[in-house]
């Protein structure tokens, strides 16, 4: 299991190799000068070379990708200058004449736009994705896995296409269609029954009682990102149900003479949940990486409303570090999923 | 309902009595009789054997008894089945409701499943399955359970039962698995136990012993048991008295001894005939409508003018003699081999590390070497993962051998490059063990059979090639006007000659049997094997034919090699291999398999009478 997890941990670095490889060139591909953009008014030459300077992209591109590269790796070699140890804030290992070889936290940059440190920024909009995503996703998978159960149970009945039908159009409707009704219907014209507001965070700063934690803000925006994913349970956990359902093995418990409610929760329900985990981690970790539109729309802050911005303002480091963190997310998120497999199905083995 | 004026008149010492039993079941295409007037009773303490192939509906009888069966689609028009419960006396269990039925269920009867692979819930342990029908039934905590569990699978004679409780299905052996589903059913020490093709999915071998174990436990707990099979070798070792099905009615009801020596229905004679016998070699398989005809009622009649009047003179009518045996051996010896293997190894790895270092293998093909010579027909026998099929899949390259080489016609295959590998398998066809999956369900059968054709290009153009294929259906008994049907239009035996004619599409020289009728009844089986074997002396073809079960291959083959764990135990000819068998795993093969003769039964019947006087 242990070198599972490592040879795993690997591969996924493999895939932030490429991950960063793509998306650099891709990013410098795009039109737009961040420099243009930061000097604005002020474009005399002297200044806005000043600027190209300072953010390094006065250099070739390949250049700029290996400094970038060695910036992000965790073992790297870096000039011996005391600016540079505070910069990067590393452990010396191995001293090579003027440079040295040191072990740090992957060093991100700072934003273009408000020179903020890219790490700080990410952490500050981490939660607020985290908490999202994490909510949508409970009320998806456990609504998902009840409404399948029931669909499947009563194949064919008008509960059964009731749900599925439903499901459809829950999978259907385009997010920022669901995004925008579901802000104007209960955060606007409904608001004085629902009590709901048309954006907000989950922590709020009062001006008398200080920071304070307004769990009604998520329902809304929780409540849009879940319908896809619980219209997908859905769907799935009703049809691997049915699958199980008429496997051999339930003709067995049947035989053995146990009640309904044992063969359907005991014996059906733990064979029929390994494909709904795959959509459940699908899911999750796609909504851990940020619910653009959701997060636009309900102005949430979370990474999804940053990488916008980012990408918007051609702030390289930001765009960057979002996609970067995303992609370790994933990867964490795809472990964890695999762990989880074995734990349901022991047929499953973590080793190859 | 005890003092019921219906069973006032049943001897006490009979347990169920079936009365009249229709069962019918309705789909979107109408109604479909599945059993009908059903009528049998079983005593405590004894085994009734139910034979029949599949649709005879004797799966249907054994599933209505427990209330198993869906309704709807199913629906039971008529008939009772009268059950003497040990606690509420006689009751008729279709009128049972559901809690009165559940509580019956394991309890009382219980069943054992033909597919010990599937019939596990793969996600709990063995021990967990088992000790759950315990505390259920028996009111009992976890840990008595346990002991309980444990005890029974020493019982059921699985070794290390500490071990096989806290194991998973899928990392026992078939075997292991079919004792733990006994395990299950003799849990609460049942009155009554349903075993529905409990040793159909098993080696040989094994099934022997899961036999004895049955026939032990009724011994030992005086269980009656109702054993399913579409085996009459398999009733003849195990019960006293059998039931024939066919289409839904009982045909012959009897002694085991008496059903099986003297053949009343035109159906048991035909069933009897059709099975390849071990100790004959004949030219064409007895098959059923030699001895029955059916009109279009469905109503059975004997056929006055058909080929043979008795089983003994199917036999003897067909019979290939020893010095024609001989003389053939000797003339395809003589000739030069076609394909040379020496030293072949197939192995596979398992356990890759980190760096994809394989440190294990499989090694299901290990340091094999024989020669075929052209026009024989080979016999590759060997129980469930002996290596045969991967040896097949070796010889044209669908799995990479490891080492050593195949000569082909004086060249190595494995130099082949892919334009001449496509040749190779142009010439060696290869026809897979299930007809249901190995056909593609969307096409249609005559685009099939047109598919190999078209990619090796074969005849100038579409309208010649449909010409060939209508000529192949009728080659294997279709019809021509079959091509645009779909596979599921189909029975498996007729399946299973559109996968043959698919394979004959190409001309091959070579063809490769893997397990091809081990899916199909044995009526159904006598006739693809007869198709083979005419094809083969029509198109003199080389074939190898792949099946774990010795009297098939001995009826087709020429030559055996008998395989286990990877290598070759014997090889030698068919006769010889069966007469006089050099190695012990051979010996334990050929006395393992059922032979359902009179001599047998007589032995089977003497041994369990010896058991009882003890």
């Amino acid at each position: 299991m242990f070198s599972y997890i490592i040879q795993r941990l690997l591969y996924g670095s493999l895939v932030i190799l490429g991950v960063l490889i793509v998306v650099f060139f891709i990013f410098h591909a795009l039109p737009g000068d961040p420099v243009a953009m930061m000097a604005g008014q002020r474009s005399d030459v002297s200044t806005r070379e000043a600027i190209a300077k300072d953010l390094g992209l006065d250099k070739s591109l390949g250049d700029q990708f290996l400094l970038y590269l060695n910036d992000v790796l965790p073992i790297s070699i870096h000039q011996n200058t005391l600016e540079n140890e505070s910069k990067y804030e590393y452990q010396k290992l191995v001293t090579l004449g003027e440079s040295v070889l040191v072990i740090k936290v992957p060093y991100l940059r700072r934003s273009f736009q408000n020179h903020k440190l890219v790490s700080s920024i990410l952490y500050e909009h981490m939660s607020g994705t985290f908490w999202l995503a994490l909510t949508a996703m409970i009320f998806a998978t456990v609504l998902g896995i009840t409404f399948g159960v029931i669909a499947a149970l009563k194949q064919n009945s008008f509960t059964d296409h009731f749900l599925v039908t439903t499901s459809i159009l829950g999978i259907s409707a385009p997010s920022f269609v669901v995004a925008i009704l579901m802000a104007v219907l209960f955060g606007f014209y409904w608001a004085d029954y629902t009590g709901l507001n048309l954006t907000g965070q989950l922590w709020v700063t009062h001006p008398m009682e200080g920071r304070q934690l307004e769990i009604k803000n998520i329902i809304l925006p929780a409540f849009t990102l879940g319908i896809r994913p619980l219209s997908i349970i859905v769907q799935l956990t009703r049809s691997s149900m049915l699958d199980v359902l008429s496997q051999d093995y339930i003709r067995t418990a049947k035989a053995k003479g146990l009640s309904t409610r044992t063969i359907i929760f005991k014996h059906a329900l733990k064979n029929a949940l390994n494909p709904v985990i795959t959509a459940v981690s699908g899911w999750l970790a796609s909504l851990m990486a940020g619910a653009f539109f959701v997060e636009l729309i309900f102005n949430w802050k979370g990474l999804g409303l940053i990488s916008i911005k980012a990408v918007e303002n051609l702030d390289f480091p930001v765009v960057m570090g979002c996609t970067l963190f995303i992609a370790l997310v994933f990867i964490v998120i795809n472990i964890l999923v695999d762990i989880l497999y074995a734990v349901v199905d022991p047929r499953v083995k973590l080793n190859h | 309902m005890s003092n019921n004026t219906e069973t006032s008149f049943f001897d006490p010492r009979l347990l169920i009595v079936v009365q009249n039993l229709t069962v019918q079941f309705t789909n979107d295409e109408g109604t479909n009789i599945a059993i009908k007037n059903v009528d049998f009773q079983l005593y405590k303490g004894q085994i009734l054997g139910i034979v029949g192939e599949s649709g005879s509906g004797k799966s249907v009888t054994s599933l209505t008894i427990l209330q198993l069966l869906n309704i709807p689609p199913a629906e039971i028009k008529t008939g009772k089945i009268w059950f003497n419960s040990r606690l509420k006396g006689w009751i008729d269990l279709i009128k049972l409701n559901r809690n009165e039925i559940i509580d019956l269920r394991g309890k009382e009867i219980s069943m054992i499943f033909q597919e010990p692979m599937t019939s596990l819930n793969p996600v709990y342990t063995c021990g967990n399955q088992v000790a759950e029908a315990l505390m259920l039934h028996e009111k009992i905590n976890w840990k008595e359970a346990k002991t309980r569990s444990l005890e029974l699978f020493s019982k059921v004679k699985l070794p290390q039962p500490e071990r096989i409780f806290d194991s998973y299905p899928h990392q026992i052996s078939g075997g292991q698995k079919q004792r733990v589903m006994i395990a299950m059913a003799i849990s609460c020490k049942p009155a009554l136990i349903i075993a529905d093709e409990p040793t159909t999915a098993l080696d040989v071998t094994v099934q022997a012993t899961i036999l004895d174990l049955l026939e032990s436990i009724r011994t030992e707990l005086g269980t009656s048991i109702l054993f399913i099979t579409h085996d009459l070798g398999v009733i003849a070792e195990i019960s006293e008295e059998v039931m024939v099905m066919y289409k839904g009615k009982i045909v012959e009801k009897g002694l085991t001894l008496d059903v099986l020596a003297n053949p009343q229905h035109p159906y048991t004679r035909g069933l009897l005939a059709c099975r390849p016998k071990l100790d004959f070699k004949l030219k064409v398989l007895p098959i059923v409508s030699d001895f029955m005809a059916t009109d279009q009622d469905g109503n059975i009649s004997e056929r006055r003018n058909g080929p043979f009047s008795s089983v003994g003179e199917a036999i003897f009518m067909n019979l290939i003699t020893v010095d024609e045996i001989n003389q053939r051996n000797k003339e395809l010896v003589q000739q030069e081999p076609v394909l040379k293997v020496k030293n072949l190894k197939t192995y596979f790895p398992i356990g890759k590390g980190l760096f994809r270092n394989a440190k294990h293998f499989v090694k299901a093909v290990d340091d094999v070497t024989f020669d075929i010579y052209p026009g024989e027909t080979i016999g590759l026998v060997g129980e469930s993962g002996c290596g045969k099929t991967t040896l097949g899949r070796t010889l044209i390259r669908l799995v990479e051998p490891s080492s050593g080489s195949i000569l082909y016609n004086g060249r190595d295959i494995s130099s082949y490059k892919s334009t001449e590998l496509r040749q190779l398998r142009r010439e060696m066809q290869i026809i897979f063990q299930d007809p249901y999956s190995s056909l593609n369900p969307r096409m249609t059968i005559g685009e099939a059979i047109m598919e190999p054709m078209r990619i090796h290009n074969m005849l100038g153009s579409e309208k010649e090639r449909k010409d060939r294929v209508v000529e192949l259906l009728e080659t294997v008994n279709l019809n021509g006007e079959h091509f645009n049907r779909y596979p599921h239009e189909f029975s498996g035996g007729q399946r299973q000659r559109i996968c043959i004619a698919r394979a004959l599409a190409l001309n091959p020289k070579f063809l490769i049997c893997d397990e091809s009728v081990s899916a199909l009844d044995v009526s159904v089986q006598a006739q693809v094997l007869n198709l083979i074997n005419y094809l083969k002396e029509k198109f003199n073809f080389t074939c190898i034919f792949i099946s774990h079960d010795l009297s098939v291959v001995k009826f087709m083959a020429d030559r055996i090699i008998v395989m286990n764990k990877g290598v070759i135990e014997e090889l030698g000819f068919s006769e010889d291999i069966y007469n006089n068998p050099q190695s012990q795993y051979t010996r334990n093969l050929i006395s393992a398999i059922p032979k359902g003769t009179v001599e047998d039964i007589r032995k089977a019947h003497k041994r369990r009478m010896e058991v009882k006087k003890l």
